[in-house]
C-alpha cells in the first residue's frame, strides 16, 4: 500500500528545513521531535556529531562485527584442519587467484545468467497470471488451486527429472529458478493490483474510465511497490534455485563448483565459491534497489524517499 | 456563457440489502436545483447525504425514482459533472499538472487546447506555479484546491462537492470557502455541496436542504435571503445569519424526535 500513502505524506518539515544540515547525519526523527537549540548546538560539535549518527552508528557496527566473526573464524580455523575449515587468508588468497587467472569467471557468468532468465521467465510469468487473477475472478479460481499445488511441491525435488528431460545445459536451472521466483511476482501483483484504494476508483469511475484505463493510468502504478518487493524476493530465490539445480547436475557454475569441490576435498574452493556466490547475491539485490530508486525518482520525483523502498509486501 | 445545469430529484429512494433485511437510506427524497443555483445539503451524520450525492452523480442507482439532469434521466457518470470528493484522492505519481489533465486523459488524447484548459484550472485555484510539482509536497488544503480544479477543467455544468473542506482546519476552510464562492461566480455551475457545517452552509449556499436521518429524507427546504457578495464578515454580524442559524440548528435537532 506505499503508494498509497504517498500523497497524504508531508515533506516540509519546518524544523528539518530550518536546522542547517545537521539533521542529514541521521537520528532523524528523535532530533526533529526533541529538537531544541542547546541541544542542537551540542550536537554540532565535536566527534560526537559524526560518532553518534545513526548512519554512521550503524556502519561501524558492521563492520565492527564483520571484523569480530572473521576474527573467530581465523582462530577456529587455527586449531582445525583446512580440510574441515580454511581460514580467512587462504580463502582469500585463493580468492584473489582463482579470479584474477579468469577461471572463475566462467562459473560467474553462466550463473548470473541462468539466474536472471530464471528470473526473467518466473517474473514475466509471475505478473501475467497474477494480472490475470486480479482482473478476472473466473481466473482466479482457475489459477489459484494450480499455484497452491505447486507451491506445495517441493521444487528441489524435481530437478532430477528435469535433469532427465532437459539434459545438464542451462534448462534446468532455468525452470527451477523461475518455478521459484514465480510466486512472489504472482502473488505480489495480485495484491498490488487488488487494493487501489476505493476512493481511488470511484475517481475513476466519476470520470468514466474504461477498464483498460483504469488498470494502466490507476492500478498499475498504484502496484509498482508490491511489484518491486516482489522482484526482490524473486532475484535471491532464483539464486537459489539456480545453485541448488546445479547440484543436481552441471558441469560449470557456482553451485557444480561447490561439488566438485566436494568430491574433490578442495575445502578452499569451496569456500571461495560461497563468497562469490555471497557476492554474486548481494550485486543483484543492488541492483535491483538502484533500478527501483531509478523507477520510484521517475513515478514519484522529488517527493519519492527511501521509505517507499520499504518490503511490505514481501512474501514468499 | 449561458448557466446550465438543471438538476431534478425525482422520489429517489435507496436501500441496501443486508442479511437483516432491507436498510433504507433514502425515502423518496424530491427537489429541484435550478441551473447557477448553489444549494447545500445538511443533516445529522448517517442521514444519506452523501449516498444522495451519489446518486445525483450517477455513481449508484437509486433503488426507486429517477434523477434528471437537463431533462434526461442518470444512468451512469455524466459528463456534465464535476465531481469533488471528501479526500483529494490525487494519484501520488503525477504531477499536479498532470493530476488535472487526468480526465482529459481518460477521455481521449489530451489536445492543446486541453493543456490551456488545465493552466486556467490551476490559475482559478491560485496554484498554476505549482504544476510541476507531486501532491505529498502540497498541503491538505492545497491539494483539495488540486481537486477542485481537476472538476473544473471539463467545465462541468454541475458540480457535486461532498464535504470538500470537512478534513481542513477552521482558516483554511473559511479561505476556501471565500475561493469556492468565487470560483462558482466565475465558472457559472450548479453546486449540491453537502456539508455537516451550518455556517458553512450557510455562507455558501442559496438553498439549504436539512434532511432526517434514518431513513433519509427531506425535512425542509430553506432559503437563503442573505445578499451576494458575501464576506464572512458581513455574515457574521448580520442578524438574519444569526436568526437562520438557529432555524436551521432548531431543523436538524427536530429530525432527531
Amino acid at each position: 500500500m506505499a503508494g498509497a500513502h504517498v500523497g497524504s505524506r508531508q515533506r516540509t518539515n519546518p524544523l528539518r528545513v530550518n536546522a542547517s544540515g545537521w539533521w542529514r547525519w541521521g537520528f532523524k526523527r528523535v532530533t526533529t521531535k526533541t529538537q531544541h537549540p542547546t541541544a542542537a548546538a551540542r550536537q554540532r560539535t565535536g566527534l560526537s556529531r559524526i560518532l553518534l549518527t545513526e548512519k554512521w552508528l550503524g556502519r561501524m557496527l558492521v563492520v565492527a562485527s564483520a571484523g569480530l566473526l572473521i576474527l573467530v573464524w581465523h582462530m577456529v580455523a587455527a586449531r582445525t584442519s583446512p580440510l574441515i575449515l580454511p581460514g580467512p587468508d587462504t580463502v582469500l588468497s585463493r580468492l584473489i587467484s582463482f579470479v584474477s587467472s579468469g577461471r572463475a569467471w566462467p562459473h560467474i557468468i553462466l550463473t548470473t545468467q541462468e539466474i536472471l532468465a530464471g528470473f526473467a521467465l518466473g517474473s514475466c510469468l509471475g505478473i501475467g497470471f497474477g494480472a490475470l487473477a486480479a482482473e478476472f475472478s473466473i481466473a482466479r479460481r482457475v489459477i489459484m488451486p494450480y499455484v497452491i499445488i505447486t507451491q506445495a511441491l517441493p521444487k528441489f525435488a524435481l530437478a532430477p527429472i528435469l535433469v532427465i528431460w532437459f539434459g545438464f545445459g542451462m534448462g534446468p536451472k532455468v525452470i527451477i529458478a523461475a518455478l521459484i521466483a514465480f510466486f512472489p511476482l504472482l502473488e505480489n501483483t495480485y495484491l498490488g493490483l487488488t487494493t487501489t484504494p476505493a476512493e481511488h476508483l470511484e475517481l475513476f469511475r466519476a470520470l468514466r474510465a474504461s477498464r483498460w484505463d483504469t488498470l494502466i493510468k490507476l492500478r498499475v502504478p498504484h502496484a509498482i511497490p508490491a511489484l518491486f518487493s516482489g522482484f526482490r524476493v524473486a532475484l535471491m530465490l532464483s539464486l537459489v534455485g539456480a545453485v541448488v539445480a546445479e547440484y543436481v547436475g552441471a558441469n560449470k557454475g557456482l553451485g557444480a563448483l561447490i561439488i566438485v569441490s566436494q568430491g574433490t576435498l578442495d575445502t578452499e574452493l569451496m569456500f571461495v565459491a560461497f563468497v562469490l556466490l555471497t557476492a554474486l547475491g548481494f550485486t543483484l539485490d543492488k541492483l535491483h534497489q538502484l533500478v527501483y530508486r531509478l523507477v520510484r525518482r521517475r513515478l514519484y520525483g522529488k517527493t519519492a524517499t527511501d521509505a517507499d523502498a520499504s518490503t511490505e509486501h514481501v512474501s514468499v | 456563457m449561458q448557466v446550465k445545469g438543471h438538476i431534478e430529484v425525482d422520489r429517489v429512494t435507496k436501500t441496501y440489502a443486508s442479511g437483516a433485511g432491507d436498510i433504507p437510506a433514502l425515502d423518496a427524497i424530491e427537489f429541484d436545483v435550478a441551473p447557477g443555483e448553489f444549494v447545500s445539503v445538511v443533516g445529522p451524520s448517517g442521514c444519506g447525504k452523501s449516498t444522495l450525492l451519489r446518486c445525483i452523480g450517477g455513481l449508484i442507482p437509486p433503488s426507486a425514482g429517477t434523477v434528471r439532469i437537463g431533462g434526461e434521466t442518470v444512468k451512469e457518470p455524466d459528463p456534465r459533472i464535476g465531481y469533488v470528493f471528501q479526500k483529494a484522492v490525487l494519484l501520488p505519481w503525477r504531477t499536479i499538472e498532470r493530476n488535472v489533465l487526468l480526465p482529459f486523459e481518460i477521455n481521449g488524447k489530451p489536445t492543446e487546447k486541453d493543456r490551456e484548459n488545465v493552466h486556467n484550472a490551476l490559475e482559478m485555484v491560485g496554484l498554476a506555479d505549482y504544476k510541476q510539482h507531486r501532491p505529498a509536497e502540497l498541503s491538505g488544503g492545497m491539494q483539495q484546491r488540486v481537486s477542485v480544479a481537476r472538476a473544473l477543467v471539463t467545465s462541468p455544468s454541475i458540480l457535486l462537492m461532498d464535504e470538500p473542506f470537512g478534513a481542513l482546519d477552521a482558516q483554511t476552510r473559511e479561505s476556501m470557502n471565500v475561493e469556492l464562492l468565487r470560483i462558482w461566480e466565475e465558472a457559472m455551475t450548479t453546486v449540491v455541496f453537502v456539508s455537516h457545517d451550518i455556517g458553512e452552509a450557510l455562507f455558501l449556499s442559496d438553498r439549504i436542504i436539512v434532511m432526517s436521518a434514518r431513513p433519509g429524507a427531506v425535512h425542509d427546504i430553506l432559503e437563503v435571503d442573505i445578499p451576494r457578495p458575501r464576506t464572512f464578515g458581513l455574515v457574521e454580524n448580520d442578524e438574519r445569519f444569526w436568526k437562520m442559524r438557529q432555524t436551521i440548528r432548531q431543523a436538524i435537532r427536530d429530525t432527531l424526535h
